[in-house]
């Protein structure tokens, strides 16, 4: 099978660039955009936004633990702290989607049910950090925002609605949680280690003078590692890096690629076409943008390339909000993997939810 | 000895997978192992967080990638 899986992608490269139009100007336009972005994210949002947040998600990945979020969705939880508790808690776990099944049939069958998974699942792809931070970055501060804030909202109320449509009884369980290894680091040390770099992205995001804003990001990043070498046992120390590294392998190649992708595809929409279907933030726009979001896959952060993208070429601010919430979360393979758990009903709920919130979601926005 | 792997495919689950395979051969000890990716069954298992390590029946670790020198103590 190797054998055979080798000679299909050499022929295929070999009739790839047989046939490239070379020398055409919409092959150097689309080489030429593609270089372009990917120049713009190294100079512009890797070093003050992406390392950052990686770094971050590596902290999150060390010191919180899944198993003490887990305590606050089991089966005697009550749904006002369930709820809410879901509804964020997607956006310090979850990196990839691996990590966000499992969880989430775990609280749906032996935890507080369906309402505060289906919550869980929603914001697990949809709000982490590093999205959040490179969607301020590179769409500005108000797109950012308004993802961060209606994707936690949009969570609970889609968990409350799926809740709602389907209201069945779950046998309560408490989860059965492994002993948790105690932390030896003092609660200041990891208070001043996250705020120290939270600031430096939120530094990042403010219009001051480049000379005051690399001082203060400097400085904090100085804090940072001040914490990390004094207050850190070595092996808290280790764990950090290595996770901060498996993320940072995971999304960074991807991202890339995507952005690369995108660069070269940029120059070949036609800006009439999107004018046309989602240059207005009419109620047409908005559910087109969360239809097409919901069932394309966007791998963790190439949404946002995606996004830069098609706003450049006239989407408006309404829909873009609409693709931005339903995307992350839905897609064709994540759906057919929700479908094993959840059955054809509750799935094609959960999408038609989805979608048509994420599309009010984006009015509302892009009325703004 | 039976060796459960539980996981959905993603890259971390094959790093324990290889963990388990080097401290198999170096303790020498023999194991069947068996990888288990579909989500039900891993639920069925009692466990929440992926990749986690069975070894007959219990589940030793979940949520993280043991060491190698970890694996080898619960052998």
């Amino acid at each position: 099978m190797k054998e055979k899986n080798a000679f299909i992608i050499i022929v295929a490269l070999f009739l790839t660039f047989y046939f490239m139009p070379v020398g055409s100007d919409w092959l150097d336009n689309a080489l030429l955009s593609g270089f372009a972005l990917l120049h713009e994210y190294m100079t512009q949002h890797v070093l003050t936004c992406l390392v950052p947040a990686f770094f971050i998600a590596g902290g999150i990945a060390v010191f919180v633990k899944k198993q003490s979020v887990l305590k606050y969705l089991g089966g005697k939880a009550k749904p006002y702290v369930s709820y809410p508790i879901a509804s964020v808690s997607g956006a310090i776990l979850a990196v990839c989607s691996c990590t966000i099944l499992p969880l989430f049939a775990g609280i749906y069958k032996r935890g507080a049910g369906l309402g505060p998974a289906i919550a869980f699942l929603y914001s697990g792809p949809a709000i982490n950090v590093a999205a959040i931070f490179l969607t301020a970055s590179v769409l500005g501060f108000k797109i950012g925002l308004a993802r961060a804030i209606a994707a936690i909202f949009l969570a609970g109320l889609v968990g409350l609605t799926m809740a709602f449509l389907f209201r069945e009884k779950t046998a309560k369980q408490e989860i059965a949680l492994e002993e948790e290894t105690q932390q030896k680091t003092s609660k200041t040390a990891i208070t001043l280690f996250f705020a120290s770099m939270v600031g430096i992205l939120v530094v990042n995001g403010l219009q001051i003078d480049w000379t005051i804003k690399w001082g203060l990001m400097g400085f904090m990043a100085l804090i940072a590692v001040i914490v990390v070498l004094l207050k850190f046992k070595t092996e808290t120390r280790n764990n950090w890096l290595s996770e901060t590294w498996s993320i940072s392998k995971l999304l960074i190649p991807y991202l890339f690629i995507g952005v690369f992708i995108v660069g070269f595809i940029m120059p070949l929409i036609p800006e009439k076409l999107i004018i046309q279907w989602v240059g207005s933030n009419t109620i047409q726009a908005n559910f087109l943008a969360s239809v097409f979001g919901a069932f394309m896959y966007f791998s963790t952060l190439t949404e946002v390339p995606i996004m830069q993208a098609l706003i450049a070429k006239g989407m408006n601010q309404g829909p873009a909000l609409s693709l931005l919430l339903a995307g992350p979360s839905l897609s064709l393979p994540a759906m057919l993997v929700i479908r094993s758990i959840l059955g054809n009903k509750k799935t094609i709920a959960y999408i038609a939810i989805v979608v048509i919130y994420s599309s009010i979601a984006g009015l509302i926005f892009g009325m703004i | 000895m039976k060796i459960q792997i539980l996981g959905t495919g993603c890259p971390k689950c094959k790093q324990l997978e290889a963990n388990v395979k080097k401290a198999l051969e170096e303790t020498g000890k023999k194991a069947e192992i068996e990888k288990v990716t579909d989500i039900n069954k891993i639920i069925e298992l009692g466990v929440m967080a992926t990749p986690a390590l069975v070894i007959d029946g219990k589940i030793v670790c979940s949520g993280r990638i043991p060491l190698t020198k970890e694996i080898k103590k619960w052998l």
